[in-house]
């Protein structure tokens, strides 16, 4: 997106409490916080709490959009006669980082291109988005996703550190009403500040210049070439399907929803709760078969979905790029590794990675 | 941001697509062993009589206390008022549903994903591969064709099944069978009882039966359901007496939470089995992976 310099203004960092202090008075701020030597979203009473340099959260904020477990309905086994007492709430979501925000523009694609979900609806509607610069860490690839920078997904503010200041970009209508109710605290944009912001970008991209990338390009067609590659069932025997990697992928969505009815029999709760591609049972069916009955096959499918499902269904990546699934991994395996291990197999590049697939399927 | 973004954010709330409609048993029909057909009609009267959908659809069907399963539909749209769903006691759910009665209450939403291209079948010829409970959606595209005749050419029905125990729809069949406009060819895995040797015109397998079909290949559309195993030949079976890829239809099934797209168990490769499907081109079965 190009800045209009009347679309965008600055926020002196010293400015930065009252600002917090300000939006939560509008709604219930949620912001990223300590927690041991990890951050993660919360909602908070008090902004001292609000960590503002972070890498990553243990948790995208997805959880504030779809909770991991939810109810949906209730109902009375006698008329059978469906209720739910769900009401979204306005909140503020501070501080996310731009991967997050692709993540959730990813989620509202999914949940709302055809037959849209309602609640997700009403809670996406309700919720205001604040976005804020990020350095990368070893395990962000954003750069190669595309998603190192906000362009292109769906927010309403977003603040880039430009050093004495941030930059603040407005993406929404309601992100404008908040700068129009906090605007004293807010500035005009003079010519040095855009170049400022100018090389803020430079300086992201920059950062990446010694880390190891993917190389995405004609990624799903890589990974269907790849199809039968010895690099899945490596990768897969170290894998315990544990399935944290999606458990804490900004973009994962897959659901199960059962009925559990209460001790008398007479009130039933369908309760949907985030499950796992990884667990044996996610592709079990009544009959006891299996559609994906290895680890190899599981933990193929999420490659898959990601890199070759998603493009098909929403037109996007899968993949935002933000490392969580790597860093979170009990076996270490990591997104980027196995991704540069398959073009290895498919490219036969010079290097490591060959000799490791040197196995691999001939076309 | 970009317009398809922005777009869906300004929608007006829709109806809630997971909110399920009451449905009454109206009759109960054991057709083979754990094979029970069960006829519903909407409590509300006026759903019941404009709810319409496509042969090859399936609905999500609440089991009170139990949970949702989806369900093809085994009646033809054609018939209004009431639906069928022939279900196989096979899991916890289904062996719940089994013990229900006509009278009993459930609930039902759909119909959900893209049915049979019957659209495009007009005009055709229509070669009919159903086996076993495979039987039940395709029970609704036969009826749909009969009822709506004229706008087909010639169709024939081929149904193989493990026995004559286990042949579904019995009397309905055996009315088809002398029926002018439709051909019927019934083949069965085993034939041991004077039963299973007045039912069958072969013993063997539906991959036999399809060299006796008399139609002109390229005129001719072939929808088949029956176990995916089963599928690698009879496709095989079709390219090889020149049925035209792009006009084999086969259903497939999968896990579902949902119906619509959103729970993720039911992916078939790039695809999902209830939206995308569950009738997929038989190029499909080819170009995704784990397919069958």
């Amino acid at each position: 997106m190009d800045f209009h310099i009347e679309r965008a203004k600055i926020l002196p960092k010293s400015n930065l409490w009252g600002f917090l202090e300000g939006l939560k008075g509008v709604a219930p701020l949620i912001a990223p916080v300590e927690r041991g030597n990890k951050t993660v979203f919360s909602e908070v009473n008090d902004i001292s709490d609000v960590t503002i340099n972070y890498t990553r959260t243990v948790l995208p904020p997805k959880k504030f959009l779809v909770p991991y477990r939810r109810v949906r309905f209730t109902y009375s086994t006698g008329e059978l006669s469906f209720s739910s007492n769900f009401k979204a709430r306005d909140q503020i979501i501070f501080g996310i980082h731009s991967c997050d925000l692709h993540g959730i523009s990813i989620l509202d694609s999914v949940y709302l291109k055809e037959s849209p979900d309602p609640r997700y609806l009403e809670v996406r509607k309700k919720t205001v988005l604040i976005g804020i610069s990020c350095m990368p860490d070893d395990y962000c690839f954003c750069l190669s996703t595309g998603t190192a920078f906000p362009d292109g997904a769906n927010w309403d503010l977003f603040l880039t550190d430009i050093g004495a200041d941030y930059f603040v970009s407005i993406g929404s209508p309601k992100g404008d009403e908040l700068i129009i109710e906090l605007k004293e605290l807010f500035r005009d944009i003079e010519r040095e500040d855009l170049e400022l912001y100018k090389r803020s970008t430079r300086k992201k991209k920059e950062a990446f210049r010694d880390k190891k990338l993917p190389d995405l390009e004609r990624i799903s067609q890589l990974i269907e070439l790849e199809y039968e590659s010895p690099v899945w069932d490596e990768e897969a025997k170290r894998c315990l399907s544990c399935g944290t990697c999606t458990n804490v992928c900004p973009t994962c969505f897959c659901y199960t929803s059962v009925d559990v009815p209460d001790f008398e029999g007479k009130t039933v709760k369908r309760v949907e709760f985030t499950t796992s591609c990884q667990y044996p049972y996610y592709s079990l069916v009544a009959g006891g078969h299996y559609f994906k009955p290895t680890r190899t096959a599981r933990f193929r499918h999420r490659y898959y979905h990601k890199l070759v499902g998603y493009p098909y269904q929403i037109e996007k990546l899968g993949c935002v790029g933000c490392g969580r699934c790597s860093a979170e991994c009990p076996a270490k395996i990591s997104m980027v590794e196995t991704l540069i291990k398959l073009r290895g197999a498919d490219e036969k590049e010079s290097g490591k990675a060959t000799e490791q697939t040197s196995a691999g399927r001939s076309l | 941001m970009k317009k398809s973004l922005e777009k869906l954010l300004n929608k007006p709330l829709p109806v809630d697509p997971f909110k399920p409609q009451r449905a009454v048993i109206t009759d109960v029909e054991e057709l083979a062993p754990d094979h029970k057909k069960f006829t519903f009609a909407f409590l509300d009267e006026s759903l019941a009589k404009v709810w319409d959908y496509i042969p090859g659809q399936f609905v999500m069907l609440t089991v009170p206390k139990a949970g949702e399963i989806p369900i093809s539909i085994c009646s033809s749209p054609t018939r209004k008022g009431f639906f069928e769903l022939t279900v196989r006691k096979v899991g916890r759910k289904t062996k719940v549903l089994h013990r229900l009665k006509p009278g009993d209450v459930v609930a039902v939403r759909g119909p959900y994903g893209n049915g049979f291209p019957v659209g495009i079948m007009e005009g055709h010829n229509v070669l009919i591969i159903a086996g076993g409970l495979g039987m039940a959606p395709l029970r609704s595209l036969v009826w749909y064709i009969l009822d709506r005749r004229s706008r087909f050419k010639e169709v024939y029905l081929l149904y193989g099944t493990r026995n004559y125990e286990f042949v579904l729809y019995k009397e309905e069949l055996r009315r088809l069978k002398e029926r002018e406009d439709i051909k019927c060819l019934f083949c069965l895995d085993r034939v041991e009882t004077p039963e299973d040797r007045e039912w069958a015109d072969i013993e063997g397998l539906l991959t036999e039966l399809i060299p006796q079909v008399k139609l002109e290949p390229s005129e001719t559309y072939v929808a088949v359901c029956g176990p995916p195993v089963a599928y690698k030949f009879i496709g095989k079976e079709l390219l090889k007496n020149g049925y035209p890829e792009s006009q084999i239809f086969v259903s497939l099934e999968r896990k579902m939470e949902c119906g619509i797209g959103k729970c993720g168990h039911c992916q078939i490769g790039y695809k999902f089995a209830c939206v995308d499907g569950p009738i997929f081109p038989l190029w499909d079965t080819k170009n995704l992976p784990e397919m069958l």
